[in-house]
């Protein structure tokens, strides 16, 4: 018997080889699985990116002719070749989606309304944050847990009676009963009827964020910054604020994060889809959607150029975008 | 400003909390109230006046009496146990969606964390690639799935459909294709999510138990399933019940892929019916509201002070 299985590795192909290494040492087979599985999610997370850049520069006359996936000759063998290639190349959708919507604009007021409401929600989170860290008082665990509460209401639960408040056609009274307290201005297709509901609603996320990171400086400091003559709001600007610059930072991109990527009032509360109501990119996407329904390519384009910054921003800050979801998102 | 140094700590901190309290008093506490007290009304048939009417719009929904106020052929309950009503009911969507896209992102997520946990050339780059998904726009997601499943320009309809797996035309009018296609979108998009909150669990382990083990001749598969997966157990029960309340919030995804009459998730049905029916509309939406308070109330009796 054991003459049969002299010097294997002359005579075998490379699988063969590589399986009695293998079989030899198993450290190998988890190599290999280690680096499949991690160029299938690569290739998961990335091919639909790809998909958008095919369509994006296919001109637009050759969209509908033929199939995406070509069929492929290869020694007499035909099939179909199992990604999708572009039909001809022209990149010209990417002025011309600028050119048919005002999409800059739409990006414009994206981003105003992201920057306020990242403006706002540092502010008030940061004198939230300051007093659940660093102060002991009753109530502070009830407190904590009601913001956390509120925080997991779906957006439907207010929709309701902040659209009507916005509208501005009624006054406003106590729930229950029907004494006005106020009328309130018409908000709907202003940045008040977006960035007040992102505001409340991105809050609890950097409340929780900061209050880790504000709990974290010492307590010393903050007394030296005291008896310097510092006012107790003044330490909090100009001691702990800074000295937590990263979670600030962490606070910052997430916002402003979750606010370019709403949906839900984005849509409802800019009532027209047109970029001088504030509209943000939610209208300006759709507005391809529904007006030029054809043109897939300016879709895809549009997608791209919208998807633009946040790619930058993930590159650029992912390692904040890592720590704050692992730090804040489990406890929100 | 003086007479803020003066104050105790207690009257500080609520001096300082002021501006949470209106916020959140405003946007969300106010509306939550006043949802509930729409619900006790009802629009007169002439549409020009309400009237206090109880429990009757819940009710009604919970009876199916307030179908036909709904889009398309959609019902509240299902009306009976077949595939097609299931899929027809806006409650029993909500949960499927949210169970499915769950499962799915929770083990994509465990597969993607376990990646990013190990050391390796490029490791940045891969966990930027992977954390993608996650900061895309809802409304460009919805239009990526939107354009790979069209019938115009869409390749991924005919090989899908070839497996049975898809309707073959009108996909994305087909209530059951639509919605395998939007939990797929979801799971794209969330699993980042999801690994990112098991790896911050993986990275709590001490790596001392691994070197006890490997003396101890435990293979890669025994580590595994006798001190991580026991150790981030926790962590995924957490991430999983979390998910599970966002994704009972399911809306801009239908709105952009298919239609809310097609998919009628709960929000949609919110947003459906608001203009017109307030009464149903505030039935609906504090109905979701309390179905995550539900799941609330488990997430922080199983956790008790650890989720704060």
């Amino acid at each position: 018997m054991a003459t049969t299985t002299q010097e294997p590795e002359d005579s075998d192909g490379p699988l063969a080889r590589w399986t009695q290494g293998a079989i030899q040492n198993p450290e190998r087979v988890y190599r290999a699985l280690f680096y499949a599985a991690m160029v299938f999610f690569l290739v998961t997370t990335l091919f639909p990116f790809y998909w958008l850049a095919v369509l994006a520069v296919t001109p637009e006359g050759n969209l509908l002719a033929g199939s995406f996936l070509p069929t492929v000759n290869l020694f007499g063998v035909s099939g179909t070749f199992p990604l999708p290639v572009p039909k001809g190349f022209n990149p010209a959708a990417f002025v011309t989606v600028f050119e048919q919507v005002p999409f800059h604009l739409y990006m414009l007021n994206s981003f105003a309304l992201a920057v306020t409401t990242t403006v706002i929600v540092l502010f008030v989170a940061s004198l939230a944050g300051y007093v659940f860290g660093r102060l002991r008082f009753p109530g502070r665990a009830l407190l904590m847990l009601g913001i956390l509460a509120i925080s997991y209401f779906p957006p439907a639960a207010f929709v309701i009676p902040l659209f009507q408040a916005f509208a501005g056609n009624e006054a406003i009274t106590i729930p229950f009963t029907s004494i006005p307290l106020f009328t309130p201005p018409r908000l709907l297709n202003t940045p008040g009827s977006m960035v007040l509901p992102f505001s409340a609603l991105f809050m609890p996320l950097s409340i929780f964020i900061l209050t880790t990171f504000y709990g974290q400086i010492p307590d010393g400091l903050e007394d030296a910054a005291r008896v310097e003559g510092t006012t107790r709001l003044g330490a909090l600007f100009r001691v702990i604020m800074p000295l937590s610059a990263p979670g600030v930072a962490t606070a910052s991109v997430l916002t402003f994060i979750a606010v370019y990527n709403e949906y839900f009032f984005s849509s409802i509360m800019a009532t027209s889809p047109e970029a001088a109501k504030w509209s943000p990119i939610v209208g300006g996407i759709l507005s391809y959607q529904t007006q030029y329904t054809t043109q897939f390519n300016l879709m895809a384009a549009a997608s791209i150029v919208g998807v633009l910054p946040v790619v930058i921003l993930v590159i650029v800050a992912q390692e904040r975008i890592v720590s704050g979801l692992t730090s804040g998102a489990l406890k929100e | 400003m003086r007479w803020m140094e003066n104050l105790s700590d207690t009257q500080y901190a609520y001096l300082l909390l002021i501006p949470v309290f209106v916020l959140l008093g405003v946007v969300a506490l106010y509306p939550l109230l006043r949802t509930f007290e729409l619900s006790l009304y009802a629009v007169s048939t002439d549409l020009t006046s309400t009237s206090f009417v109880g429990i009757d719009n819940y009710v009604g929904l919970f009876t199916g009496e307030k179908n036909r106020y709904l889009p398309g052929g959609t019902t509240f309950l299902p009306s009976s146990f077949e595939f097609t009503s299931l899929l027809n009911s806006a409650l029993v969507i909500t949960i499927i969606f949210a169970v499915v896209s769950v499962l799915f992102e929770t083990l994509i997520g465990l597969g993607q964390a376990l990646i990013l946990d190990q050391d390796f050339y490029g490791r940045r780059w891969v966990r930027a690639a992977i954390i993608i998904p996650w900061a895309v726009p809802i409304v460009i997601q919805g239009m990526i799935f939107f354009l790979m499943f069209n019938s115009n320009v869409g390749f991924a309809t005919p090989p899908l459909a070839d497996l049975g797996l898809l309707a073959p035309t009108n996909t994305l009018n087909d209530t059951a294709s639509a919605t395998f296609i939007i939990i797929v979108a979801d799971i794209w998009k969330t699993s980042a999510f999801m690994a990112l909150l098991i790896l911050a669990g993986l990275q709590s382990i001490d790596r001392g138990l691994y070197d006890v083990a490997k003396v101890a001749g435990a293979t890669k598969w025994q580590q595994f399933k006798l001190i991580t997966f026991p150790l981030i157990l926790p962590t995924i029960g957490v991430a999983v019940l979390f998910r599970s309340v966002q994704a009972m919030r399911v809306y801009g995804i239908i709105d952009t892929v298919s239609s809310c009459a097609v998919v009628p998730s709960l929000s949609c049905m919110v947003v459906a019916t608001f203009n017109t029916r307030e009464g149903t509309s505030a039935a609906i939406a504090f109905v979701t509201a309390a179905i995550i308070g539900l799941v609330v109330m488990g997430i922080i009796v199983w956790q008790g002070e650890d989720a704060i």
